[in-house]
């Protein structure tokens, strides 16, 4: 009697255990509201940018809807449209009015960089999750980077060209409007002809030099292995366009987040992208970590760049103000961003250093028959 | 130049009715006077007075109708088969278009031909009596009906006691599950077991006995049916075949026997084949078949079946067995030899010892050709073979004597080797030792299918020197040499998994043959579950760290080739990693990899460099770095 006594001690015990093993620890709600800002393009050309990037906040949310101490958080968004002036005035209207304890923002790196240039008047944290400019975290101590940067991005794209495809001479492309176009374009430039590598031309691409045909037909001539473009979607599938016309297709490579864009909005000209090779944030076939299985179960569709980036953009900020005795506190919260050490992102860990700049890696990636193929992974 | 008949009486079913027009509108201009079948049959002896010619379009049993009526009243008969009748077709070599069809049953060259009658019924294809499983199905049945049908069938087929009258006064009694009548060798599924055998014109009637013994056996059967390749001159053993001009058929108890897939009579049953009773206007290449041939004798081929105390022991059985029994000369012979692979002897100690000789030199040459001659000499398959004999059939006698001799074996196997490196001066840890030192489940799948390949070989005399390539495949002695070689070293995690190695191999191939000695029939059933129940408990023992290093091999098989897509940029300086080769040692993983780079790594590189696989990758990782400069 005292053994079956004991042993069914012992079995409710474990049943216990295993219970307690199979559930995630519930919080209870403290009644209490955060309030984080994002700033994004919910509208104009990158309005994909904002909306999948606010999709990935989302899915955390409804992953982990309250924070450790059991305050929530309410979402304020502000569109900047992906103009450095919308953005700072959405910054002002963030911090002033709506008194919020920190911002997450998917626009580019012109409006953050803009942002950067007067965030420390307003001292809140903002958390850059598209914007790759190498500047975004020097200009300011309260602005951080979820991505990689140019530095890092031109860098690998100038030596896997170099190193991996064997290539001797490219021709570089860039858009002197944009910050991002022109940075890039100069990194690479530079590590290239570092490696021993040739630039054939470098192509100045303004707003009003469209004429795609026109600008190729001389470089043909010169017969440089690949064309490095840096630049929209838009602008690579009419250079892509203008090449096939002349009947001259020589290996291209484009930055990241052009494949999230075209996937959104140019899904039925990706056969047209046919061996284009793209630096970018992740690969759907690299294996996820639980919390990247966690987000793609969550996720509604197929998550892309952005939407990834937005998932872990928010859940760092989420990580950071839990581990602040103030949830609230927007010096907490951003000493803590800055000291964010092998924090588990969707395919690995990501750490943000105190000059706020991200390490993760990078991916090579091509297409292929309408679909991405991973080709490498650097860190 | 064809002739065509001046006139000719068409009978006809509803359905097939238009086809008048068809003859109607034939060129030859003969006179065509329709009637149904159902017309015929109101007076047909009245009715086809006067006819010399009619030609015929309806369902089976007009056609069947049409033939009776024409065997005596000396009409010829002409065919328009329908759309459906693909078996008619193909029996009288018809032609496929209709027209052809009809052009064909107009002209004027009718070829005699034999009619089967069976208890008075014309049988076109076959009649069968009993079970005869997937060949005695109804004609147009659905898959599944003929799948659950020949399942239930398989499973409840026994053997009765037949007996089979021939014309030539023979008298057969034998255990059968069934049998089959036909005429034409074209005619059934079954026929092509004699091909060339049976003729449409001959005056004989063929007879196929299937008188299987196991269901295994009745298996056998059907692939041999299907298979293109198969002896047409020897028929399979659960077959006997009897060819004569009549043929009485009378089971122990009275059974319905089917006339082309539909049930038609019971059994007794009388059948015979009338010469040239009907005249029917045929393809031209039966028509050539069907030239008047020397005569033939009766044939009778059952003295393979069961008779006498067999066919008494036969019929004693509710179900035939699912596995069949080797005959006694065959089991005598082996199990004879497999008791003198038990016995210890001169020739199998000094074989054993150059083996194991041979074996370790071989090892520390890592010469694979040496290691390769070491295990053709190597004599252990042998007693392993007799072990699961013993097994099987439950003879301890045999068990203790084929453990005995593989205990000796491994004694001497070990002891040589030990001795071999303890005089080796120098004592390196070759390839060809490595390979033996990481058994998984893969080597278990060697091992059992090993096991089955030897006690097929051993099973039958004329392919036992297959055995030396199963010796190869499963390589006994030289994990034991590798194990001698790891005590030698004074290793012993050496010893252990080279040792796993030949316990993986000689559980593996003891479960295998035995299963297969059972499948070959070497015992009505598993006498020794006690011995067997041990084994198996072995082989899962065994299972666990086989599986747990396989699992090990995957992932490291799969991390190493992940690594061939991982790229470094270390202050700026960019890393290809072409190779990675994950090695252990005890408990640390060192990663050997080959790296492509442009320039030298200070150590300064080579701090970041590790600081970055110990922040992206979860264990703990020694490297090793082989580095190839791009200049």
């Amino acid at each position: 009697m005292k053994q079956l006594k004991y042993r069914n001690i012992l079995i409710g015990t474990a049943l216990l255990v295993v219970g307690a093993c199979g559930q995630e620890s519930r919080v209870a709600p403290s009644g209490n509201v955060i309030k984080i800002g994002i700033i994004a393009p919910f509208s104009g050309t990158d309005l994909n940018q904002g909306a999948e990037g606010l999709k990935g906040v989302e899915t955390v949310m409804r992953l982990w809807p309250l924070l450790a101490n059991g305050d929530s958080i309410e979402i304020v968004k502000k569109d900047d449209g992906n103009e450095p002036d919308r953005a700072i005035k959405a910054l002002q209207e963030l911090t002033e009015v709506d008194q919020v304890a920190a911002i997450v923002t998917f626009s580019g790196s012109g409006p953050v960089l803009a942002m950067a240039g007067v965030a420390d008047r307003y001292k809140t944290p903002i958390l850059a999750t598209l914007a790759t400019h190498p500047d975004i975290t020097r200009r300011s101590e309260y602005v951080s980077q979820v991505c990689f940067d140019d530095i890092f991005q031109g860098q690998v794209a100038a030596a896997y060209v170099r190193d991996e495809l064997l290539l001797d001479t490219v021709a570089v492309f860039s858009n002197p409007d944009s910050i991002y176009s022109s940075n890039l374009a100069t990194e690479f430039e530079r590590k290239f002809v570092s490696l021993g590598g040739r630039i054939s031309d470098t192509v100045p691409l303004s707003a009003e030099a469209k004429d795609y045909t026109a600008v190729l037909k001389p470089l043909a001539a010169k017969g440089p292995e690949l064309l490095y473009l840096p630049l929209t979607a838009e602008d690579v599938i009419g250079i892509i366009e203008a090449a096939v016309k002349l009947n001259w297709m020589p290996l291209m490579m484009a930055g990241d987040g052009i494949l999230a864009t075209v996937m959104a909005r140019h899904h039925e000209q990706a056969d047209l992208l046919d061996g284009l090779l793209t630096t970018d944030f992740y690969h759907y076939t690299n294996k996820l970590t639980p919390f990247g299985e966690k987000v793609r179960r969550a996720y509604d569709g197929k998550a892309t760049s952005f939407a990834i980036l937005g998932a872990e953009g928010f859940a760092i900020l989420r990580d950071a103000m839990n581990r602040c005795s103030e949830p609230a506190s927007r010096g907490c919260i951003n000493d803590k961003i800055r000291t964010t050490s092998n924090f588990t992102g969707v395919m690995g860990p990501i750490t943000i250093g105190s000059d706020g700049k991200a390490h993760r890696p990078l991916v090579i990636n091509t297409i292929r028959k309408k679909r991405m193929e991973f080709m490498v992974k650097v860190y | 130049m064809t002739d065509y008949v001046a006139s000719a009486l068409f009978v006809h079913t509803k359905d097939t009715a238009y086809i008048a027009d068809l003859l109607n509108k034939h060129p030859c201009g003969a006179v065509i006077t329709p009637m149904t079948f159902e017309g015929v049959m109101l007076d047909p002896h009245g009715i086809l007075k006067g006819v010399a010619h009619v030609v015929i379009s309806g369902p089976l049993a007009a056609v069947k109708g049409m033939l009776e009526l024409a065997a005596v009243t000396d009409v010829s008969i002409g065919l328009v088969p329908t759309e459906s009748q693909k078996n008619l077709r193909r029996l009288y070599k018809l032609p496929r278009s209709i027209e052809e069809a009809v052009d064909l049953a107009l002209q004027t060259e009718p070829t005699a031909m034999d009619l089967l009658l069976c208890n008075g019924r014309v049988v076109l294809f076959r009649a069968t009596v009993g079970r005869i499983p997937l060949l005695d199905t109804p004609d147009h049945p659905g898959k599944l009906s003929i799948l659950k049908a020949a399942v239930s069938a398989f499973f409840n087929l026994r053997l009765l006691k037949f007996d089979f009258s021939t014309a030539g006064e023979r008298q057969i009694a034998t255990a059968a599950s069934g049998c089959i009548i036909f005429q034409h060798c074209e005619s059934s599924i079954t026929s092509r077991l004699i091909s060339g055998e049976s003729s449409a014109s001959d005056g004989f009637v063929s007879t196929v006995i299937s008188a299987p013994i196991s269901v295994i056996d009745y298996v056998k059967f059907l692939l041999n049916l299907l298979s293109p390749s198969r002896n047409r001159k020897r028929l399979p053993s659960a077959i006997g075949y009897i060819k004569s001009q009549t043929v009485k058929i009378e089971p122990e108890s009275e059974l319905d026997v089917y006339i082309d897939g539909e049930p038609a009579t019971r059994t007794p049953i009388y059948c015979e084949a009338k010469p040239g009773a009907v005249r029917v206007n045929v393809g031209p290449s039966l028509r050539e078949e069907s030239r008047p041939a020397e005569p033939t004798k009766e044939r009778i081929q059952t003295d393979h079946l069961p008779k006498g105390k067999e066919l008494l022991k036969a019929r004693k059985k509710n179900a035939i067995p699912f596995f069949s029994y080797a005959s006694e000369d065959r089991f005598r012979d082996l199990f004879t030899a497999l008791r003198d692979d038990a016995e210890i002897n001169n020739f199998f100690l000094v074989l054993m010892l150059l083996s194991t000789m041979l074996a370790a030199v071989g090892l520390y040459l890592d010469s694979a050709s040496v290691i390769i001659g070491a295990m053709l000499l190597a004599p252990l398959m042998a007693p392993i073979v007799s072990l699961a004999m013993g097994v099987l059939r439950g003879y301890d006698k045999m068990i203790r004597r084929s453990l005995e001799k593989i205990a000796v074996g491994v004694t001497i196997a070990l002891l040589a080797s030990i001795i071999i490196t303890l005089l080796f001066p120098d004592k390196p840890i070759t390839g060809e030792m490595q390979a033996r030192l990481n058994p998984t489940l893969l080597d278990l799948a060697v091992a059992i299918i090993s096991g089955i390949a030897a006690a097929y070989s051993k099973s039958f005399r004329e392919i036992i020197q297959s055995l030396a390539g199963v010796a190869i495949a499963v390589a006994l002695v030289p994990p034991l040499a590798v194990a001698g070689t790891g005590i030698g070293r004074w290793d012993f995690q050496f010893f252990f998994q080279a040792f796993l190695l030949f316990s993986t191999n000689l559980v593996g191939i003891v479960i295998a043959a035995t299963l297969t000695f059972r499948i070959l029939g070497y015992s009505p059933a598993i006498r020794s579950k006690r011995n067997l129940g041990m084994v198996l408990c072995l082989l899962m023992l065994i299972a666990v760290p086989l599986y747990l290093s396989y699992n090990r091999i995957i992932e490291e098989r799969v991390f190493e080739r992940g690594w061939q897509n991982e790229r470094f940029l270390i202050n700026g300086k960019y890393i290809i990693i072409e190779s990675a080769d994950l090695r252990r040692l005890g408990d640390k993983k060192i990663v050997v990899m080959e790296m492509v780079l442009r320039d030298q790594m200070d150590r300064e590189d080579m701090e970041e460099f590790k600081r970055k696989i110990q922040a992206y990758f979860p264990d703990k990782l020694i490297i090793r770095a082989k580095t190839t400069f791009i200049p």
